[in-house]
Order: structure tokens, then sequence, then C-alpha cells
């Protein structure tokens, strides 16, 4: 009996799509290559998976805009990302599959007790607790007691954006929903957090790709988010950095500053805190990101990032505020153990941006030392 | 001492001697880069195994990279891979340097290296595909009238 499309391995399943070992090898290496992994790696993670049965994935979508998915389904199709479909087996996704109603909570039950222990869960959307978690349910079940009883077996949790990772637009304030990110509501299992709003699609593709290849997770930082893509700001990589090192703003969206390109720190840029790869992965293939189109950063990718003021204003006076308390709003700690700070001053999260930045200064300030 | 590997090959160290007076005057990026090809292909003429260095990861000005492709210059193999977008690799007048550019299906350059290895890996054939390839002929040889095969899929007669 031939094998059924679940039973087969990545390479067979890769073979049916039409995708080649060669395609295959070379999705990797571009893969590898954006993770600044070794460049022998992508042949290695191609030789290794091309073998190995593919993993269970489960796609849970909880209080979310689908914004997520459709970064990573509705890039240029038919992309190398998408790729990553014929490497998994996405067990369940409410979105795509085809099943509705008791079927489809069937297929899920079904995903959960084949590979228990083994799959890898993807959450997109924050968890409401409120209500009794009446805010957000499918097939009669809360999010929030769907995702306990998915994390149960779940090898590691990925959290695909800003509102699983962070709490994202549901948990500003006020938060009427009362929602929290996974790490809120789930603590004993390996969390990676992609965010974004929504995240780049070659980031959410490459994570994946890394911990199925690898089954390890990757360096993360503190705030849990692979360092390979979040590694650095988007202002240390930025094209326009050379401009804010010369001190040239723009200082409205249509004066001369704006159109010779100068930097966008004075019109509100979140740059130089937020951490993130569009600087040098960029958007819809490759072709540019929010600065590159005149506009600043908003930060999307960081804690709170919709309750740091307005997007416009400079941070030295958005973020910190200039001789004054801060505005209050609901910071959030994921950092470390999986604990959450209720409604407190957004101090934390400021604070962690402000040390960033003076950890930069610093380094900058020994760089300049060494080549000085 | 039963075969060619087992010879003891060591490339002396008299051949850098010429990468110096090469790379005089190139900027600091190329000359590193020149030199851990150096390493590399030393390694590889010693029977170790080949390496590569991500041109992307690297931040490279179209100077350097300039600099870089006039000092490495044009060897006698080109290749093209056709695999979800073309992948174009060519060994450069260094034997054993290739410079592979991989592009999407959109052309859109999506990976680019230096390997350093006698051939690059992405362009032979896998164990497991030879031996696929042995059983689908092996049947179409013991199928008298064996259907003609276009790109590995059976076409029937018209």
């Amino acid at each position: 009996m031939s094998p059924t499309h679940e039973q087969l391995n990545v390479g067979e399943s890769l073979r049916i799509h039409g995708i080649s070992r060669r395609g295959f090898i070379k999705f990797c290496t571009a893969t590898a290559s954006a993770m600044a992994l070794p460049p022998w790696m992508g042949v290695a993670m191609a030789e290794q998976l091309r073998h190995a049965p593919r993993p269970s994935v489960i796609y849970l979508s909880f209080q979310e805009c689908t914004g997520c998915f459709e970064s990573l389904t509705r890039s240029f199709a038919p992309t190398i990302e998408s790729l990553i479909f014929n490497v998994i087996s996405l067990d369940y996704d409410d979105t795509l599959m085809a099943a509705a109603g008791d079927a489809a909570e069937a297929a899920l039950t079904k995903a959960m007790k084949d590979n228990f222990g083994k799959y890898v869960l993807v959450i997109d959307g924050s968890v409401p607790t409120g209500a009794g978690g009446a805010y957000c349910t499918s097939g009669g079940r809360s999010a929030v007691d769907t995702l306990r009883e998915a994390a149960k077996g779940a090898a590691a949790i990925v959290c695909v954006g800003t509102c699983s990772a962070f709490g994202g637009i549901p948990f500003a304030d006020p938060n009427p929903t009362s929602a929290w990110p996974v790490t809120a509501i789930v603590g004993d299992k390996p969390i990676i957090n992609v965010s974004g709003c929504p995240p780049i699609p070659e980031v959410i593709t490459g994570t994946l790709l890394q911990f199925v290849s690898t089954g390890q997770v990757p360096d993360l930082d503190e705030h849990r988010r692979p360092k390979a893509f979040f590694g650095n700001t988007i202002h240390d990589r930025c094209y326009r950095r050379p401009f804010y090192d010369e001190g040239k703003f723009a200082k409205s969206f249509d004066d001369e500053g704006a159109r010779n390109g100068w930097c966008l720190y004075e019109l509100g840029c979140k740059g130089p805190t937020t951490y993130n790869a569009c600087a040098t992965i960029k958007w819809n293939g490759g072709t540019s990101f929010p600065i590159e189109s005149g506009h600043g950063c908003l930060g999307c990718s960081e804690p709170g990032f919709w309750d740091k003021g307005s997007f416009y204003a400079a941070q030295s006076s958005a973020e910190w505020g200039k001789g004054g308390a801060p505005s209050p709003r609901r910071a959030l700690e994921v950092g470390g153990a999986a604990v959450v700070a209720g409604a407190v001053l957004g101090v934390g999260s400021a604070g962690v941006s402000r040390l960033r930045q003076h950890r930069s200064e610093q380094d900058a300030a020994d760089r300049d030392k060494k080549e000085g | 001492m039963s075969r060619l590997t087992d010879i003891p090959v060591r490339i002396e160290p008299s051949a850098r001697i010429e990468m110096p007076a090469v790379v005089g005057g190139l900027g600091g990026g190329v000359a590193a880069i020149l030199s851990e090809l150096v390493t590399l292909l030393e390694r590889l003429a010693n029977g170790e195994a080949p390496g590569a260095i991500d041109l992307r990861s690297l931040p490279m000005s179209p100077l350097d990279r300039a600099e870089l492709q006039r000092v490495l210059g044009d060897g006698e193999v080109q290749a093209t891979v056709n695999a979800q977008g073309l992948s174009k690799m060519r060994e450069t007048g260094v034997s054993g340097v290739w410079w592979i550019e991989h592009f999407d299906q959109q052309g859109e350059l999506i990976a680019e290296l230096i390997e350093v290895s006698r051939v690059p890996q992405i362009l032979s054939s896998a164990s497991d595909e030879i031996a696929a390839g042995a059983r689908a002929l092996r049947a179409q040889i013991a199928t008298a009238a064996a259907p003609p095969v276009r790109g590995g899929i059976h076409v029937p007669h018209p």
C-alpha cells in the first residue's frame, strides 16, 4: 500500500509538488543565510530534513486579525517561503483546512493525540480571559482552554505575531477582553516569540525550519525572540543611519529633509528601540520596508508598542516623557519566567529600551575608542 | 597506502606569498575574505571538508564586491541550475573557488556565497536519487514498449 500524504517524508512531499532536491537545498541555503547560520548549514539542513517524516504543526488562531497568517501565505506566490508547507504537516489550521465543524474539531483532537509530545504548536493572536474566556470561542471552547490543552502535547510553542507574543493590540489599554500573551498562560514549554504586526514571512519560515530541522530552540533574546532575526535594532541596520549620525533629520513629511531621505527620528521613528529584521530582509520579496517608503518605524515587534505614545512623536518625548511621569499603561515583562505583571506603569519596557540604548551607545563609544 | 588520498599532501605556506602582493591596496573586508579563502583552499587540498563564505552576511560596498571579483577573476566553468528560480555558479580564476548566486522565481537574489569545493554541492547528484534513477531505467528496459520519459514523468503515447 502506498503511503498516505500524511506519511510521506519531506523529500517525497516536495517531489510530489514538483520541488527537487536542489530547489530545497536552495531554500535551506537562503534561510540559513537570512538566519546568519554558517553557510554550510543550508545543505546540512536540507539533507537532514529530506529523509525525515514531516513534523506535525498545529496552528491555532485566537484573538487576531489573520494578518500574520496572510503575511505567511499571501506573499508573492509562489515564493520560496511557501515551501515550508511541504516541509511541515499542517495538521490543523482553521483558516486553510477544508474541514469545518465537528470534522475540524476531530482533526485537532486526532493530531494532538497522534503526535503527542512531538508537534509544534503555532499560536496566532492573544488569549482573552475576561468573561470566562467568552470573547474568543471555537467549537464551544474558549481560547484559553484550547491553548492549555494543546500546549500539553507540544514539543515547543511558536507565537507568531505581537498579539500572541506580547498581547499586541487586544492587550492595549484599556484591554477590554483581559487579553494576555501565551507566556502568561503556559509556563512549562519552550516558547519562541516571532513578534511583529505582522512578522516578516521569512522570519516565521526561518524560525519554523530551524526548529524542525535541528529540534533545538534557537538562541533567544530577553523577550524570547530568535536573536538571528531580532539581534539588531532597525536603526542599527537602517540605510538612513548615516543621516542620523550627521544630525540630518526630516522635520515634516514634505520638507527638504524628507525629500532627501534624511533620518525620520524626529517624525517618530521607533527604529532605535525596535528589534526586528525589516531593514535587512525587508518586505514583499525584498522590495522595501516602511522607512524606505518614507515612514518611520512603529515599533510593532516590541512589547506594548500600541501604548507608547504617538507614532509621530520623537522617541525622546514619546517614549519616556520629558520632565513628567510616563503615561500610565500596561507593560509586560515576558523575559525569564512566564510571569505577567498586571496593570503597571510602563517604566518596565521603557527601562529595558533605555538600557539597550545605553548599551548601544556604550558599544559605539568603545568602538570609537578602539578605532581612534 | 593503497589510495591516492592516503598520500599526505600539504600546501606549503609559500603559496601564500603571491596573495599579499595581489591584496596590496585592497579594503580590509576584501583582504579578509581572500585570506579566509586561502585557509579554506588549503583545507580542501588537505582532504578536509569543503567550506563556504556567505557574502550576504558581510557588509561589502559595491566597490569591494567589484574588487573581490576582479582579484578572483574568471575560470572555465559556468553552470546554471533551474530549481525554484535560477541558480548561477561559476568557477573563479582560482581553482576550487566558486561564486554562487541563488535567485527566486521573481528573479530576486536570495543567497550569494563563495563555495570552496571541487564542485558545488548543489550540482552533484544525490546517492538516493541515483539509485532511484537506476531503478526507473531498469523498469523502462523491462517494459517492451517503454513510453518516452520527459523530466521523469511518464508521458502516455498519444
